[in-house]
């Protein structure tokens, strides 16, 4: 019996670590409501964790669709880095806010999170990203950028060591 | 029993050690202090739609932002002046004369198209543009579609600009403007009313206070 509870406890314990690790981020939320007749409701919560481990995934993937995307976002990099380091210096904040008849868009940062909201006649959207998350989504690609850089060197040595052995 | 209990304390604690070693990082990261200041724009369009634009950028992220884009003209924080528009004006010397003048008035033009005047005061530059041929083309397009003519509404341009910020504004050498060392003098001086312009279909209105929300 004593056992058997230590065991409990073990895995317990080591379920409560996973899941403290899981959300130590916090959670992306997404909710997107269309306000036509059929329109689509989405709403979604995801750990925050799993979008930094879902991109060291997708590195793994034969085609390398991260690197490929790294190239395109490089020069935004640094600006998104920059950005997502300079936001976590104010947490609860309102960047921006726009107001029309039509529709409403409110840039904001609440509880550390990056918050935008859109509310219009015919859809709202409601997207809250930690601002954690945008540091290590800016690192996975960066990552990703110097791996396809070294991949490039590597190949261009080995095809001019090839030449260099047959002259 | 005892054992049991034991077990469940050191579970606990380690339990309390984990969540405080994997607490949010971003709890920890260093809050804006009161003291920061923000750049506000509020842009209220005077038609039907009553469109309102508000934004509100804190100086600091802005400065640090800001040599991270890379982009046309804009390098590392400094924009480059393309001197073919300058027709041969050296705004370095006319800013430098400003400068070292006396407080006054400096330039007064009155005219049936715009007035404006120049005038430095106490380490600022302010500028006021009366602009009236927007008026008067607004009130002939009234008469020619026939339709009664609008209120005429003149646009007011008034820019308060501490020279020391235009000092940093031109800090960076010839043809380049260098927004962060303005953007720092900006800072450093304080709450400033910056811009604002009112028209017939807008408002503008650019200021810099310590609140992070706009009026």
């Amino acid at each position: 019996m004593l056992v058997l509870g230590k065991v409990a406890l073990g895995l317990g314990a080591t379920l409560a670590m996973c899941t403290a690790y899981v959300f130590h981020e916090g959670v992306i939320r997404v909710d997107v409501d269309e306000h036509h007749r059929g329109g689509e409701h989405v709403h979604f919560w995801v750990p925050a964790t799993t979008v930094s481990a879902g991109m060291r995934l997708a590195r793994l993937a034969p085609q390398h669709p991260l690197e490929q995307a790294a190239e395109q976002v490089k020069p935004y990099l640094p600006v998104l880095r920059t950005l997502a380091k300079e936001l976590q210096k104010y947490p609860d904040a309102e960047f921006i806010d726009v107001t029309d008849p039509e529709q409403h868009v409110h840039i904001a940062t609440v509880n550390g999170k990056l918050q935008i909201d859109v509310s219009g006649d015919d859809e709202t959207v409601h997207v809250q990203v930690p601002v954690e998350t945008l540091m290590d989504v800016a690192d996975r690609f960066e990552d990703a950028a110097r791996s396809a850089r070294e991949e490039d060197w590597r190949v261009g040595h080995a095809k001019h060591s090839a030449v260099f052995d047959s002259e | 029993m005892n054992l049991s209990i034991r077990g469940f304390l050191k579970s606990a604690a380690l339990l309390a050690l984990a969540a405080c070693a994997l607490a949010p990082v971003a709890g920890l990261a260093r809050a804006a202090t009161d003291t920061d200041q923000w750049i506000h724009i509020r842009v209220t369009s005077k038609d039907a739609k009553g469109e309102v634009v508000r934004i509100n950028v804190p100086i600091e992220l802005a400065a640090k932002v800001l040599p991270a884009i890379n982009k046309d003209q804009l390098h590392d924080g400094k924009v480059r002046i393309d001197s073919a528009h300058m027709e041969d004006v050296d705004l370095r010397v006319i800013l430098d004369a400003v400068r070292t003048a006396k407080d006054g008035e400096y330039v007064t033009v009155q005219s049936n198209e715009n007035n404006v005047r120049v005038s430095k005061s106490n380490g600022v530059l302010y500028i006021y543009v009366t602009d009236k041929e927007h008026a008067k083309k607004a009130a002939k397009e009234d008469a020619a579609k026939g339709a009664k003519a609008s209120e005429a509404v003149e646009t007011k341009v008034e820019i308060k600009v501490p020279m020391k910020v235009v000092d940093a504004l031109f800090s960076a050498g010839k043809d380049e403007l260098d927004l962060v060392a303005a953007l720092r003098a900006l800072s450093a001086h304080g709450d400033t009313e910056l811009v604002t312009v009112k028209d017939a279909e807008n408002d503008v209105h650019i200021w810099i206070d310590s609140k992070n929300t706009a009026e």
